[in-house]
């Protein structure tokens, strides 16, 4: 039996790294923790604030309606 | 809060133990025209109140911080009895409240780094003689950060930022250098060796010298004492560590043995041994480790060079002949073994040194040069720290005839032996010295790492470019870093030169409230094991007076060893010693090596020891003694060296060495307390600090062994002629958490020590950035007050300002039959005003990977619905579009918060046909607790190696609820046993109603009066709108409370007439009524509230699993089974043990007694005697174990209840 043939590789990029390019997904705001300025991040972005490079953001607070049973 | 409330807040409380006439003097000064504010107190004031103290400098905030000296103007009188506790705020504020950890991390910074490096200095190398590398200084720079950024023009880097986004805080370490390259010598300048984790508040800190505005808007809390450092963005503080104190002769005695022997742990830089001097038997040895068996003290003398026996027996005896009589005996022993010269006394320790195989040439066996051996003992193993130079024993070999000396004495006067826990024989090793430790290990080590580097390069004939060795200094430049962070991350000190071992030398801050935390920083270790029964070292000392608080230990196994300081304690850091010795000779001492050991032991000449090595004679001790202290109070020498006489063995000491106990106290000479009205004033003024103080004499630093040579003065009238100092303020024996209990002093003492205990786990304000902080698991309270009953401590350390607890109106009554055994009963219509609410807020953290091959972690996509495709599943409800759960909602048990994704291939390479998988599986975090929590914020970012982080915070919001824990400020825990409606509690003639109903039982057998006084105290307060003061041995007379309360109609006793709420009827009692600050505590039913019906096993055993939060099950454990056993209630054994836990069915043949299967026996291959039973899954796993280990176990089977007729 001879050596396996040549195949020509289909599908096999890099692991890991095809899906994580960037402009996957809609960009979601998040909030500088120093200047308070909204950060529009996508997946794969480096996390740092575009105005003051401040590295701690914050998550934006809801819009949906939030309930509290005052007790 | 702040400055009206201090302006009310009058200085009321005066340390004297005669009230009533003081109070008669202070009424004259009463009449006070110009108070506007609304006192109504009939007590003597001795200070008209003209107004606020306006806050100095621009900053109105900071002003709240500054000294407080109650409330009191510039234009009050100072009455120097009561006013000069006013030192105490100032040197607060000098020196903060952690002053010792900060200190000695400064000290290591600034002077013992660069004795390290100039110890060390040089890098040599084997191969080529010419080339060196100097190290011309070191310095530590600002903290800042690692990923180095051009796009921020400041470098810095906050601690706060480092606490979340998990970095550490340190500063680069640089050195200069000179070295050879090629043929020229090179310097450089500012070359990085590493980074040093910063401790926070300390010189080289970014919050150094900041005022509070600075501080807000670096996101840290201005009360935050500081003194940890932040490493891998946790908090850990290096523990102040007690030892018993080096190179200091300490004679313990033996009875049991007829053992009387004098030890000294010698230790320097180089080397640590401990030496003993030995009476056995009315014979003296010396034993030491490198020595194989003891060696006569007379052969070690003689071949120290003291050759004439009657030099050696003045030197060890002196004149006395009881002395004399007891050590001759020695001399025959010599005689005996035929030594007499310095000679054959060197041979005969020589051939009785160990020599640890270095000196063991293969070639030469048996061949020792036994002079060499025994010199090179004498002069560097033996008593280490005193120095030989140039073969001159004679310091050494006089320092071992001082410690014959003492063991003589304390074989004639068995009280001569020292104490080894008496305070002053004990040194605190401080975050510094570890430091400084680790740094040295590791500094040695980085140079024979380069050092072996550079012999490498050298080697090589031929090199392609010339050789730089700076190169190989950056190359391993992290090895100092690493060696530093996980050292203090770990907590491990493993240093081999020092033969050093420790674990547990830091610890997680706790930041469960602000006391906890500064509790933390004041706590002491000791390296006694807990285990030994020794009440010794756990007894309460009386040289600790006002070092060490005597309230606060913890109770159990480490009660007593761990320990804590008091207010004012502070702990040395090093001296030189060469300006004390010249000063000695200066003073008029004689240089003792030329003495004679009859002149060393005439009458009336005292020997000066320096760091408890003899160094002059002085035959004015107390002359000595005093002008040696004037030269401290002048500021000549430092004001930590301490000097006392004493009398039991003629001898004056001076120490100068690091890790004493030392607090400051007045100076009073002629009578007269050195502090007068006008430097009061000027302090008032602020023109003097109390560093001024110091420098000018009024104040000294004095340590255990000086306090005890001191007569001081507690209160000024007591001074008399002997009386050398007075004490600044007597509550300042207390420490920080001690100084919360109002009215200590008619608390009974456990009382006491249990709110120390409790104090830490009271739930409160944290600090001011607690906000903005995300910890791992944090207790806030709602609506935190300020106590009504505060003390001075209380506002020294800014409890005021971040407290823990509320002002409860308490009832001392019984209600209801709920309140047995401490529980306490709550008014509903409180807790929904917010009496007890609390916040807990959680940390859920995660951390995207990145592996070799490129992959790495992600946040997946929610799932949706498959019938609705616009919803999301159930689980995923609450996340947003990017995977996160949304700032604000609900998350309830089950959903799911961050749904991360691994990658399935973390190994693959990617290289030619090796690539595997592109696909994620979920890992998603999901929110375990029963109860549920809202989100209350997310926080993305990135770590020092650009790994995204991301820390979810979530909140619940808790009302008391029956059986939260809750105590008062007196050791008086409860548990809430009942909450009633507002119109069932019974109601005051003013229609008030308790917030909390305290059963009266409490009282009798615990004996808090403080508590009592602190309800009455705190009642006139509330009516006189003032806040009052419960400070030990001070705080508000009971008798002007009482005034107080009859003004505004109440009884003078703090008993009110109560209506019952249920029936309407006066009770017939009057009711003690009033406020009490209660805490409630962080152990809470909603994290304790556990059962199970059914639920997970464990694998091994299939038995239920353990603990709450594995949905465990609840255990049946042997005492409970041994009273089933005993009751015979067999049933209920078999189905607790068994068939609820891990019943399981075997088949088991009954011909071997060995497990089948399906109804056949393996063994014997047959379905014949194979029978079906039950039992415990455990058991069936014992008997398969010891199958494995060759152990046949064969079960024999019967029949309980066996009839007639049967076959099997």
């Amino acid at each position: 039996m001879s050596r396996e043939a040549y195949q020509v590789p289909t599908v096999a990029p890099t692991p890991g790294r095809d899906a994580f390019q960037a402009g996957d997904g809609p960009a979601i705001n998040y909030l500088c923790g120093d200047c308070n300025s909204k950060v529009p991040l996508k997946k794969g972005d480096p996390i740092r604030c575009k105005e003051c490079g401040h590295r701690v953001l914050y998550k934006e607070r809801t819009k949906r309606m939030v309930q509290f049973e005052a007790r | 809060m702040g400055p009206k409330k201090r302006a009310v807040a009058g200085p009321i409380e005066v340390p004297d133990p005669k009230p009533v006439t003081r109070k008669d003097a202070g009424e004259s000064t009463d009449v006070q025209p110009n108070d506007p504010t609304k006192r109504k107190r009939t007590r003597a004031k001795h200070a008209p109140k003209a107004g606020h103290r306006e806050p100095k400098g621009d900053d109105g905030f900071s002003a709240l911080l500054e000294p407080f000296y109650g409330g009191k103007s510039l234009t009050d009188p100072i009455d120097t009895a009561k006013d000069k506790w006013n030192l105490l705020p100032a040197f607060l504020k000098v020196k903060g409240l952690v002053k010792q950890h900060i200190d000695s991390f400064n000290f290591f910074v600034d002077h013992e780094m660069k004795k390290i490096v100039m110890a060390n200095k040089r890098v040599t190398s084997d191969v080529d003689s010419r080339f060196f590398l100097e190290y011309l200084d070191i310095r530590v720079g600002e903290p800042e950060r690692l990923d180095y950024d051009d796009r921020r023009p400041q470098n810095e880097i906050t601690p706060n930022e480092c606490r979340l986004r998990d970095m550490t805080y340190a500063a680069p370490i640089v050195v200069d250098i000179k070295y050879v390259r090629g043929k020229t010598i090179i310097k450089r300048q500012n070359c990085r060796i590493g980074r040093l984790p910063i401790m926070l508040r300390s010189s080289k800190c970014r919050l150094a010298g900041k005022n509070d505005r600075e501080m807000a808007h670096m996101n840290e809390c201005a009360l935050d004492p500081g003194g940890y450092f932040i490493v891998n963005g946790t908090e850990k503080v290096i523990l102040v560590q007690e030892q018993l104190s080096k190179n200091r002769v300490i004679v313990e005695s033996d009875p049991k043995k007829g053992i009387v022997s004098a030890s000294v742990t010698s230790s320097t830089h180089e080397r640590k041994s401990k030496s003993y001097v030995l009476m056995k038997k009315d014979r003296i040895h010396m034993q030491h480790n490198i020595l194989q068996e003891p060696i006569p003290i007379v052969i070690i003398l003689k071949a120290m060079g003291i050759q004439s026996d009657h030099e050696m027996l003045l030197l060890v005896a002196g004149t006395d002949s009881t002395y004399q009589d007891e050590f001759a005996v020695n001399f025959e022993e010599a005689t005996k073994l035929g030594i007499f010269s310095q000679h054959q006394a060197l041979e005969y320790i020589g051939s009785r040194v160990k020599m640890g195989g270095r000196n063991k040439a293969p070639g030469a066996p048996g061949r020792r040069n036994y002079i060499g051996d025994a010199l090179e003992a004498l002069a560097n193993v033996i008593i280490t720290h005193v120095p030989v130079n140039g073969l001159d024993f004679r310091p050494k070999a006089l320092y071992i005839c001082f410690m014959v000396r003492r063991v003589l004495m304390a074989m004639h006067d068995p009280s001569l032996v020292d104490d080894r826990d008496y305070v002053g024989n004990k040194r605190l090793e401080l975050a510094g010295q570890l430091l400084s430790l680790l740094f040295e290990d590791l500094f040695k080590k980085f140079n024979s790492d380069l050092k072996m580097n550079i012999d490498k390069v050298l080697k090589k004939p031929n090199r392609t470019m010339e050789f730089d060795a700076f190169h190989h200094m950056a190359s391993h430049g992290n090895y100092i870093t690493l060696g530093m962070n996980r050292a203090i991350s770990t907590g491990n000190w493993n240093l081999k030169r020092f033969k050093m071992d420790r674990a547990g030398v830091t610890h997680v801050l706790s930041r469960l409230s602000y006391i906890s935390a500064l509790g933390m920083m004041t706590r002491i270790s000791s390296q006694f094991e807990k285990t030994r029964k020794v009440s010794g070292p756990r007894a309460l000392q009386p040289s600790q007076f006002g070092m060490l608080c005597p309230s606060d230990t913890p109770e159990g196994e480490a009660c007593g060893l761990v320990k804590n300081l008091a207010l004012m304690t502070h702990i040395t850091t090093n001296d030189e010693e060469e300006p004390v010795k010249k000063l000695v000779f200066i003073l008029g001492a004689e240089d003792i090596v030329s003495m004679s050991g009859k002149e060393i032991y005439e009458e009336g000449a005292y020997v000066v020891f320096v760091n408890g090595t003899p160094i002059a004679l002085t035959r004015q001790p107390k002359v000595f003694l005093n002008s040696f202290r004037k030269f401290r109070r002048m500021g000549r020498i430092s004001e930590f060296i301490s000097i006392y006489i004493n009398h039991h063995t003629n001898a004056v000491h001076i120490a100068t060495d690091e890790g004493r106990i030392c607090r400051p106290l007045i100076v009073v000479e002629n009578r007269k307390s050195k502090v007068t009205k006008h430097s009061l004033e000027c302090l008032r003024r602020g023109t003097m600090d109390f560093d001024d103080f110091l420098y000018q004499g009024l104040v000294e630093y004095v340590d255990v062994n000086e306090e005890n040579d001191s007569n001081i003065a507690i209160y000024e009238h007591e001074i008399n002629e002997s009386t050398t100092h007075l004490e600044i303020e007597p509550f300042t024996i207390l420490g920080a958490v001690a100084g919360l209990i109002p009215y200590p002093h008619h608390n009974q003492s456990p009382r006491n020590t249990y709110q120390c205990a409790m104090g830490k786990q009271a739930i409160g304000a944290i600090a001011y950035n607690q906000f903005s902080r995300i910890d791992t698991l944090l207790y806030l309270m709602v609506y935190p007050q300020q106590p009504m009953v505060k003390t001075r401590t209380i506002e020294l350390i800014h409890y005021d300002k971040l407290p823990a607890g509320q002002n409860a109106t308490v009832a001392v009554m019984s209600y209801s039959g709920y309140d047995i055994e401490d529980a306490l009963v709550l008014n509903k219509a409180s807790c929904d005003r917010g009496f007890g609410r609390c916040q807990v807020l959680r940390k859920y953290s995660t951390q995207l990977r990145k592996y070799p091959n490129r992959s790495a972690d992600r946040i997946g996509d929610r799932m949706m619905d498959e019938k609705d495709p616009r919803k999301p599943i159930a689980k995923h409800a609450i996340l947003g579009a990017d995977g996160l759960a949304m700032v604000g909602e609900k998350v309830s048990m089950g959903e799911v918060y961050l749904s991360k994704e691994v990658p399935l291939n973390t190994t693959s390479t990617g290289i030619g046909s090796d690539y595997g998988t592109n696909e994620h599986k979920p890992a998603p975090m999901t929110y375990r607790l029963p109860d549920p929590s809202y989100i209350d914020k997310i926080m993305i970012s990135q770590t020092e190696s650009d790994a995204t982080v991301i820390k979810v915070q979530t909140r619940q919001t808790r009302r008391p609820e029956l059986g939260d824990k809750f105590s008062s400020r007196h050791g008086q825990k409860g548990v809430v046993g009942i909450i009633v409606n507002q119109e069932d509690m019974p109601f005051a003639d003013t229609g008030v109603t308790p917030d909390i109903i305290m059963n009266p039982h409490g009282f009798p057998s615990r004996m808090t009066v403080g508590k009592m006084l602190e309800l009455l105290s705190g009642k006139a307060g509330v009516l006189n709108g003032t806040l009052e003061y419960g400070t030990a041995f001070g705080g508000s007379n009971v008798d002007d409370m009482g005034d107080i309360l009859i003004k505004h109609g109440f009884s003078y006793s703090g008993k009110d007439f109560v209506t019952s709420g249920i029936t309407g009827e006066s009770l017939p009692a009057y009711i003690f009524f009033g406020p009490i600050y209660y805490q409630k505590l962080k152990h809470m039913v909603q994290d304790k509230m556990h059962s199970r019906s059914r639920g997970p096993r464990a694998i091994l055993t299939r038995q239920p699993t353990e603990g709450r939060s594995r949905d465990g099950g609840l255990r049946l454990g042997e005492m409970e089974r041994d009273c089933l056993i005993a009751y015979g209630a067999s049933q209920l054994l078999l189905e607790r043990l068994m068939l609820s836990s891990d019943a399981h069915q075997v088949d088991i043949c009954e011909v071997c007694g060995l497990m089948g299967y399906q109804g056949w026996c393996q063994t014997c291959k047959s379905t014949r005697g194979v029978t079906r039973m039950t039992m415990p899954y455990a058991a069936k796993l014992l008997v398969q174990e010891l199958l494995s280990m060759n152990v046949l176990v064969r079960l024999k089977l019967e029949d309980e209840f066996p009839h007639e007729g049967r076959i099997r």
